[in-house]
């Protein structure tokens, strides 16, 4: 390895020391704490079965809470993210709209949760909101940075030929850019699977409600039920979301299946 | 030169489709990739450009059709100055088949979706955008799809096909367009010679029966005095040489009769 490498790595060391230094990181309190959380496993193996109908309400909540918020954020970014391409649109168009959906996307999902559950009350509704507004944040700048990467030939080349606007959109821009976007809109949903598990904290529905009420008044055996719904659903949309991927996307985009090892 | 044969080419068209005069271009008004170019191409010309890389080939052709802009002299299509800032001449530009060398298709769209395109500028906007095509463009989509042989692929996707069947959509799209030039930048280059020779007959096909007038940059001299009636020879950015072919017999308009092989030895560049 070369001086100047080690250099470098002991200058991330020091850095990450002085830090913890300053946010008061505690190794020992770590260490004399660390059988609190054996009592707080053991407890949460404990299991209160009787709860489980309850858990997979909560949980198919949460789902549809998800899945409506993907959805509607998805048919609202798409033509946004047509305007936010900098390859299509004009200056004054673009800059504006960017600047709006980075705000969108600077504060995590449940601190829009909040503002909504003031907006409409507490329930899955606020939730659903601050999903969707999420997704249109997120997946427009996937959509547009994946518009801003299409292949020029063919615009060029349709552009020779006379299209509109319109007809070059329609024709050239969607179609290039559209093979991601089903992948984006799986990943999208994955993820706000997991967001809206915890959206229930600040009261805007979903099974997170469940969780942090059990976790507040110890009954570590009760919530351990609920996030073990919670891990498997995750499991199981992976799951199903890889199925999804080697049937349509790899297929869509390379012509061929994905070669999975099987050793 | 022979009397007989300059009349003979002279008579084949009257018309001439793309005039250019003294034309220069540049891309960063340093340097010029052409200098002082004049070219007249006849209605009904099987015209072949040849050249090494960077000899100016491509900018000519983007000059034909109005994507460049000559920064000194003048190019005419059907006596009319292409720009595409205008709108005139937008409506009219539909009638120039265009064929890039990286050909432009949109890889994920179908065949069939590909050729529709070029019918696009002629079609109502707001019906396109949701594929509501009149039955007679889509016919006519079809009967192009059976002449250049990929009527079998129509729903295929262009990145599944062949370097040659993708080169037959582009042909396609391009005749999609009811054009009456037809430009095509390098098509065949890349291709090994038979599948070559497969495309250059497409294309001769659809000449005929369209009754185009064809503008082809060919790499190589053998295909360009194969396939064309004339043949204009590019070198730094200078139309050097221009060619009559009839046969096996070639017209140079500046020294005289020579066969092809002579010409061959002459221009075709070594391999390096």
């Amino acid at each position: 390895m070369n001086p100047k490498n080690n250099l470098l790595i002991g200058a991330i060391i020091a850095v990450v020391v002085v830090m913890s230094y300053d946010v008061g990181v505690d190794p020992i309190a770590f260490a004399e704490g660390l059988p609190n959380l054996g009592i707080v496993l053991k407890e949460m193996t404990e299991f209160e079965s009787e709860h489980w109908g309850t858990a997979f309400w909560a949980m198919l909540e949460t789902i549809e809470m998800a899945f409506i918020g993907t959805i509607l954020g998805v048919v609202i970014s798409l033509p946004l993210s047509i305007f936010a391409a900098r390859n299509i649109s004009s200056k004054y168009v673009y800059a504006p709209l960017r600047a709006l959906l980075a705000a969108t996307r600077t504060f995590p999902s449940i601190l829009w949760a909040i503002l909504f559950v003031i907006v409409v009350g507490l329930g899955p509704f606020a939730g659903i909101l601050a999903i969707t507004l999420y997704t249109i944040g997120f997946i427009s700048k996937l959509q547009y940075e994946s518009i801003e990467a299409i292949d020029y030939d063919p615009v060029e080349a349709t552009t020779a030929i006379g299209l509109s606007k319109l007809q070059l959109i329609r024709y050239v821009i969607i179609p290039e850019s559209a093979p991601h976007l089903l992948s984006q809109i799986l990943y999208m949903f994955d993820y706000n699977v997991r967001q809206t598990s915890i959206l229930g904290i600040v009261g805007a529905g979903g099974i997170g409600f469940y969780i942090i009420n059990y976790i507040k008044f110890f009954e570590y055996g009760k919530a351990a039920v609920f996030m073990l719904v919670v891990l498997i659903t995750v499991l199981v949309i992976d799951w199903v979301s890889v199925k999804i991927r080697d049937k349509y996307i790899m297929k869509a985009q390379h012509g061929q299946q994905v070669k999975v090892k099987t050793n | 030169m022979d009397v007989q044969n300059t009349a003979s080419f002279s008579s084949i068209a009257t018309l001439s489709v793309i005039q250019m005069r003294n034309v220069s271009a540049s891309y960063d008004s340093k340097s010029f990739v052409l200098k002082n170019v004049s070219m007249n191409v006849e209605r009904g010309t099987n015209y072949a450009i040849v050249g090494a890389s960077g000899s100016g080939k491509s900018t000519l052709l983007k000059l034909m059709n109005g994507m460049m802009i000559p920064s000194d002299g003048v190019v005419l299509y059907n006596y009319q100055k292409p720009d595409l800032k205008n709108k005139q001449y937008k409506k009219s530009i539909s009638k120039i088949g265009y064929i890039p060398q990286t050909l432009g298709l949109v890889k994920n769209s179908s065949v069939l979706d590909n050729v529709m395109i070029g019918g696009l500028p002629r079609l109502n906007s707001i019906n396109s955008f949701f594929k509501n095509f009149p039955k007679e463009e889509i016919q006519h989509a079809h009967d192009i799809l059976k002449l250049v042989g990929l009527h079998e692929k129509s729903n295929r996707k262009v990145h599944m096909l062949s370097g040659g069947e993708k080169r037959r959509v582009a042909i396609a799209r391009a005749l999609m367009q009811n054009p009456d030039i037809l430009l095509a930048d390098e098509i065949v280059s890349e291709l090994d010679a038979v599948t070559a020779r497969e495309i250059m007959t497409v294309i001769r096909d659809a000449q005929k029966k369209f009754n185009l007038t064809a503008i082809m940059i060919h790499h190589d001299m053998n295909l360009a005095l194969e396939y064309a009636n004339r043949v204009a020879v590019i070198k730094d950015g200078d139309k050097v040489l221009e060619l009559g072919v009839e046969g096996e017999k070639i017209i140079d308009f500046q020294t005289g009769d020579m066969t092809k092989k002579e010409i061959w030895e002459m221009y075709n560049e070594p391999k390096k």
